[in-house]
This record gives C-alpha cells, sequence and structure tokens, in this order.
C-alpha cells in the first residue's frame, strides 16, 4: 500500500510540487517572519558585540541598552577607573531618537564620543574618516543609501546639523541605525552636562568580569555593572520579546494553511485514484494499511514544501538584504527546525480529511462505468 | 459558465469546502498580514490624535511623538501661553522605561499629563487620583498578569495599577499613564536620575486655540513668539510617525505579502491543476467542438476567478476571525483589515493569482488530444 501511495503520489510529480511549493510557502512566511525579528535583534546588540567591553557600567536600575535612559556623573568613571584591574574606562553618551536627511526620517541610536574614545566609534569604515570636531557625523552606509545622502551632506539630529563625514558598515537595522557624533554635540542636545550614559570598561589580563562587575557595584555609589555577555543577553532577549507572540500566532496562522494545502492535495489524490483504492479496498487491504499509505502521502508532500522551505531559508534569505538593504534577516537553525516538527503534525492533519474519504470509499464502486 | 462552475462545486461538496478553505486561507493570510502593517500604523496615527488639542508644541527640530526625545524648558509653557489665540496650554511629558517581571522586559513609554492627553478608552478600574496611581495599557496588563489594584514596581518605585486601558499602544510598544506627582516622586524616590534637571520634566505642549482664531495663524505666531518650539497639528505629527513607520515595516510586510500572493499563485495553481486534469475529456470534447486554445484558457482562467470570488467571503470570515482573536490574545498588535484600500488591494492581487495560477496547467490543456473522448473512462 506504502509502495502503491507513493508511485500515485510521484506519477504526478505538478501536482506534488505545486502542493510543496505552497506548504514551503506557508513555512518561508514564518521563518522570514522570525529572521525578521532576529535579526533586529541581532543588530540592535551590534555595537555592545563590536565594541566588546569586559563590563558595561550604566546608571542603577538600567540593565540594557535598547530603548533605556542612563545618565551617571562623570566622577563615577573616575571611580571605576581607579579600582584596580581596571585597564581603561570609556564613557560615552547615548541618545534613542530620530534622525533626518532630507525628507526621510530613521530611527538611530546616537552615541556620542569623547576624542579619544576611538575604541567605542565605528567597528568598520565604507568610505570618508571617523569624526574629530564638532558637528560631524559618521552614519551607517545602508542610512546613506536609503536616504540619498554622502560624505559632506547634512542630516538632522533635533534641530541641530550635522555633516556626515564617514559611512560605517554594519551599523544599520530598521530599529537603529547606529550614528556617531562628538560628545559635546550630543550632550548639548541632551541638556545633560556633566554626566555619561555608559562607560565601557576594559580590564587587566586575569581578572575576572563577573567578579569586576560585582565589585563595581558595590563600590562605586549608584551605578549598575553588567558583564559583556549579560549586557547583550538582556538586549538581545527583550527585543526577541517584542516579536515572540506575532511570531507564534503567524506560526499558528501560517501551518494551518499548509495543513489545508497537504490536505486537499492527499485528497485530490484519493479522489483521483478511488477506482484503483476501491479494487485494493476489494482485495481485502485492511484500514490500518490504506491510513498507512494515506499518511505517507501526506508526509511526503509535507516534507517536500519543507525541505523546499528549508533550501529557500539558508540560501535565498540571506541573499534579501542584498536587494534591500534596510533589511537585516537571521535564519535560525532553530527556527527553520522547529517547521520541521510542525511538518510532522502537518502530515498528520492533511492526512485526516482524505484518510476518511477513503474508509468510506466502497469496493462495489470498481464494478461502476 | 457560471452555471457549469456551480455545477462542479455541488457535485463534490467536500473538494468544495477544501478548495474554498485553501484559497480563503491564503486571502486571509494575505489580509493578515496587510492588516499587521495598517495596524501598525493606524496606532502610530492613533497615539497621537488621541492626546487630543489643537495644536502641539515639540522641541524646535523634533518632529515626532514616538520614539524621540523632546526636552522643552518650563519658561516656554508661559510664552506659549502669553500667544494671542492661545486659550489654554496643557503640559505632557513622555519617558521610554523598561518594566522588568520575573526575568522579562518590556519596554513601555510612560506618557505624564496633567488636565489633557491622558488615556481614552480606559476598560478597567479609574482614573488618576493618588501620586503612585498608574494606568497601564492592557497589552502589558496581558503580558505580565497584571490587573487593577495589582503594584508596577519601575526602577523598584512602586506604582499602584488604577486603571487598565485599551488600544494605547504604537510600535509593538505599550503605554502608561501617570501623573507629574507620580514622575516627581518616580524621580526622587529611585535612582533613575542623578540631577532632575537630567530627565525631561517637559517633553510636548498641548495647545488649545480659541474658537475665534486660525489654527494655522496661531501655531505661526507661537513659532515666531517661541523659537524654541515647533508647532505642529495632531494631524501632521501623526502623519510623521506613519511615515516612520512605513520605513519600519513597509519593505518587511511587503515581501510577506508578496510571499503570500506567491502562495496564493501555487494553490490556485494546484487547484487548477487537478481540475484541469480530472476533467481532461471534457477538454478534449471541447477541442473536438472546435473550442480554440485561447477559448480553453479563457475557461479555465473565469473558472479561477469564479472560483476565488467564491473562495472571497470565507476568506474574509477567516481573516476577520484571526485578526480578532490576535486582538484579544495579544492587543500589542492590531490587525485592522476592515480598511477599504487593503479589501481592494487583497481583492486584485487574489484576482491576479488566480488568473495567473490557472496558467500552470494550460499546458495540459493545450496537450489535450480531441481523441481522449474516444478512450475509455479510467
Amino acid at each position: 500500500m506504502i509502495r502503491w501511495a507513493l508511485k500515485s503520489l510521484l506519477s504526478n510529480k505538478g501536482s506534488l510540487l505545486g502542493s510543496a511549493a505552497g506548504i514551503a510557502g506557508a513555512f518561508i512566511l514564518v521563518i522570514f517572519f522570525d529572521a525578521v525579528f532576529r535579526g533586529e535583534s541581532t543588530q540592535i546588540v551590534a555595537y555592545a558585540e563590536n565594541t566588546s567591553p569586559d563590563i558595561w557600567v550604566m546608571q542603577k536600575g538600567v540593565a540594557n541598552m535598547h530603548m533605556a535612559t542612563s545618565f551617571l556623573w562623570d566622577w563615577k568613571a573616575d571611580n571605576v577607573e581607579e579600582l584596580e584591574g581596571v585597564k581603561r574606562v570609556t564613557p560615552i553618551s547615548y541618545l534613542n531618537t530620530i534622525i533626518r536627511a532630507g525628507e526621510v526620517e530613521a530611527f538611530a541610536f546616537i552615541v556620542g564620543l569623547l576624542p579619544d574614545a576611538d575604541r567605542a566609534g565605528p567597528w568598520e569604515m565604507g568610505k570618508g574618516r571617523k569624526i574629530e570636531k564638532s558637528g560631524e557625523i559618521v552614519i551607517p552606509d545602508v542610512l546613506a543609501k536609503l536616504t540619498g545622502t554622502g560624505i559632506g551632506d547634512k542630516v538632522m539630529i533635533t534641530d541641530r546639523a550635522f555633516t556626515i563625514v564617514g559611512l560605517s558598515k554594519g551599523a544599520y537595522s530598521s530599529a537603529n541605525a547606529i550614528a556617531f557624533v562628538p560628545f559635546d554635540d550630543l550632550e548639548s542636545i541632551l541638556k545633560s552636562g556633566g554626566t555619561y550614559s555608559f562607560l565601557l570598561v576594559d580590564l587587566e589580563e586575569g581578572y575576572d568580569p563577573r567578579m569586576m562587575a560585582a565589585k563595581i557595584k558595590n563600590e562605586v555609589e549608584k551605578v549598575n555593572a553588567l558583564t559583556q555577555e549579560e549586557f547583550i543577553r538582556n538586549d538581545f532577549a527583550m527585543a526577541m520579546q517584542m516579536g515572540v507572540e506575532i511570531i507564534f500566532m503567524m506560526s499558528v496562522i501560517c501551518s494551518t494553511l499548509a495543513v489545508l494545502i497537504t490536505g486537499f492535495t492527499a485528497y485530490m489524490q484519493v479522489v483521483k485514484k478511488k477506482r484503483e483504492i476501491a479494487i485494493i479496498k476489494a482485495m481485502g487491504t485492511g484500514r490500518a494499511s490504506l491510513m498507512g499509505g494515506i499518511l505517507m502521502q501526506s508526509a511526503m508532500i509535507a516534507f517536500t514544501g519543507f525541505i523546499m522551505a528549508a533550501g529557500f531559508s539558508f540560501v535565498i534569505i540571506p541573499h534579501i538584504p542584498a536587494l534591500a538593504p534596510q533589511l537585516t534577516l537571521v535564519v535560525s537553525f532553530w527556527a527553520v527546525a522547529k517547521m520541521g516538527l510542525l511538518a510532522i503534525v502537518i502530515s498528520i492533519a492533511g492526512a485526516l480529511i482524505p484518510a476518511w474519504n477513503v474508509t468510506r470509499l466502497d469496493p462495489a464502486l470498481v464494478f461502476n462505468g | 459558465m457560471f452555471l457549469l462552475v456551480w455545477r462542479k462545486l455541488k457535485l463534490d461538496p467536500l473538494k468544495t469546502l477544501l478548495t474554498a478553505l485553501a484559497l480563503g486561507s491564503v486571502i486571509a493570510v494575505m489580509l493578515v498580514f496587510q492588516g499587521f502593517r495598517e495596524g501598525q500604523y493606524f496606532q502610530l496615527s492613533r497615539m497621537v490624535m488621541n492626546r487630543q488639542g489643537d495644536l502641539i508644541a515639540v522641541q524646535a527640530g523634533v518632529s515626532n511623538f514616538i520614539a524621540v526625545r523632546s526636552t522643552l524648558p518650563q519658561f516656554s509653557r508661559g510664552e506659549v501661553e502669553a500667544v494671542p489665540g492661545v486659550s489654554a496650554v496643557h503640559p505632557l511629558t513622555t519617558i521610554g522605561l523598561i518594566y522588568e517581571q520575573d526575568g522579562i522586559r518590556t519596554p513601555l513609554y510612560l506618557v505624564v499629563y496633567d488636565t489633557l492627553g491622558g488615556p481614552v478608552k480606559l476598560s478597567e478600574g479609574r482614573t488618576l487620583k493618588e501620586d503612585h496611581d498608574i494606568i497601564i495599557d492592557k497589552s502589558l496588563a496581558k503580558k505580565h498578569n497584571l490587573k487593577a489594584g495589582d503594584e508596577l514596581p519601575i526602577y523598584g518605585f512602586g506604582f499602584k495599577i488604577v486603571g487598565i486601558v485599551e488600544e494605547e499602544v504604537a510600535f509593538m510598544m505599550p503605554f502608561a499613564y501617570a501623573s507629574y506627582e507620580g514622575m516627581l516622586d518616580l524621580y526622587f524616590e529611585t535612582e533613575i536620575a542623578p540631577d532632575i534637571t537630567i530627565f525631561p520634566m517637559l517633553s510636548f505642549m498641548l495647545i488649545e486655540v480659541s474658537p475665534e482664531s486660525n489654527r494655522e495663524d496661531v501655531a505661526k505666531a507661537i513659532e515666531e513668539a517661541v523659537p524654541v518650539v515647533d508647532i505642529f497639528t495632531p494631524e501632521q505629527l501623526s502623519k510623521h510617525d506613519v511615515a516612520l513607520g512605513k520605513l519600519f515595516f513597509g519593505p518587511i510586510i511587503g515581501l510577506l505579502v508578496t510571499i503570500s500572493s506567491i502562495i496564493g499563485f501555487l494553490v490556485m495553481g494546484l487547484i487548477m491543476y487537478s481540475e484541469v486534469n480530472g476533467e481532461i475529456r471534457n477538454y478534449g470534447i471541447m477541442k473536438a467542438l472546435g473550442f480554440s486554445n485561447l477559448k480553453l484558457a479563457g475557461v479555465v482562467i473565469a473558472q479561477a476567478l469564479l472560483l476565488v470570488l467564491f473562495a472571497m467571503p470565507a476568506g474574509l470570515a477567516l481573516g476577520a476571525g484571526l485578526a480578532a482573536f490576535i486582538n484579544e490574545t495579544a492587543p500589542l498588535y492590531l490587525i485592522r483589515i476592515f480598511d477599504y484600500t487593503i479589501l481592494l488591494q487583497t481583492a486584485l492581487a487574489s484576482l491576479i493569482f488566480a488568473a495567473a495560477g490557472a496558467m500552470i496547467p494550460f499546458l495540459t490543456v493545450q496537450r489535450a488530444d480531441p481523441m481522449i473522448v474516444f478512450q475509455e473512462v479510467q
């Protein structure tokens, strides 16, 4: 029976491929949605990942960077620097706001850099140079492309105009384009004289970041200190959390669609071959064997769809940002694997209707004209 | 043609149901994605419009309400009040905060208001009375299992939830409302502000214009008299926020809608392929009767278009059901499908993918040999 099921399905390759492609599309929708949130979440931690200090120090009560506001008195940076084991402290100011280039506005993380704070600046330059004096800005190359701006053009942050002197690479996502401006300029926009937002702390070799973070929290008044790992984990988890429910719901919706496509194809196979099935039944083939055949057809459709979706996800999706640079897409192995598990459920659910149809099929049908 | 299709549909009700469901679900998926995009834009627009006021004052150079830091000097309120044509000025402060419970962090937009600009659709509890009172959006309440009467600790400061409000979310972020007394207590009792001067005390001003004055003239007069502010109508500000949302959501949802249209095309192709294969003898007869390939293509396309037209109500019903389900279980994401542009776009896209999908089995039709009529029924 199973051999018959496979043979009958393969005899109609167009139908198999069409339905598998439809199911693949449904899977791709979910994987793509997940890739968007994962991509944005990954990019949200791009700054922290690339600057990579051992410890992040921020205002007490704050535990991440995305959408957070943190202010520390400047003398706290001196306190941290005086601690044994601290090699270097790089303060930055930071503002989550909107950057305007011509008529286009984009979300941006604005990082204010002190003159000697190169280690907290752009990690890869595509064009131009880093900031040197007041009124200069480095923006991501993708943002420049989207807004049609380039070196020498002006962008606005609130009512302040900045001249683009450099274009950085790897610093853009839709939710946070990272721009770098001189510290004093951002301080003036924030009206936050005498304060920093975050301290990037590098340790001497041999010092444990976790122990040092605890020491900073103990010895410096009203600050929070987190290791690089914790800091990134907090931001990434929060960003992903924002999309968890909608990704789950889209998964349910798209899986239902996949079940219907599988069910439809398997059902059409039964309808088309009902005389053959009637003969098989008349020859005494048991119900379990018939069900096995239907399930096999259903599983084959679902898994062909899954393989097509997995192929598309790993081969095509990573290249989409080349066409649409504003998208940051990260395909997760687990998101694809989940679709594989879902394919099992879809195989069973999709087999239900045709299986019910087969059980009702009268062997006497074989004698009909 | 209509009669022929109708008879075919009646011939196998289960197949008809499955076909309608399969096509209907593709239409529903397209509606949900487009509704998600429109819902996001609508939420962004609504957040500004809900604040009321004839005009809104923002920090000079700022032109959005969402995701910006606007800081106005305290004295500017008096200066705006003094402009002829201004009948009242209401302060508004917005602060981005992170709420953490059981290890889950949720970004929260706290709106501090005094006499205007508060929540609109209170579904549970009451408005603000005490200093520590806070009103939160239903999505935050649902996510963290909070209700009126519970404490909402932010950075260690204990707000008391006194009301749950509906539809106060934007950009996948819930809003919360507190009084100025509450905000000051938050600043003083916690350590989030090293100095009170650093945190914004005044972000926006909601301006009421006297009935006899012209809104645009008053806006111009304020900008001239108080250079530290820019003045927008709520419509202008909401338009800017929506434009920002479009930059973010546009390409993402555009791709999702394209993928769902491709699925629709494939499903339609699959359905028509099965149809044509099952009816290949009839197509042979039609060919024998002198139907040209072009005419036969017309028959297949007409059938596909009719099928989609039949599936549309099912798709709309499914889409509406899904939207209602999502809106109820995850109120952070508004799915807004009952918008004539969405309905028109989806209907048009469905008809296009149906016509295109119907062409998939056309090769089979083209190859149908009139001699097939004389073959024995398989």
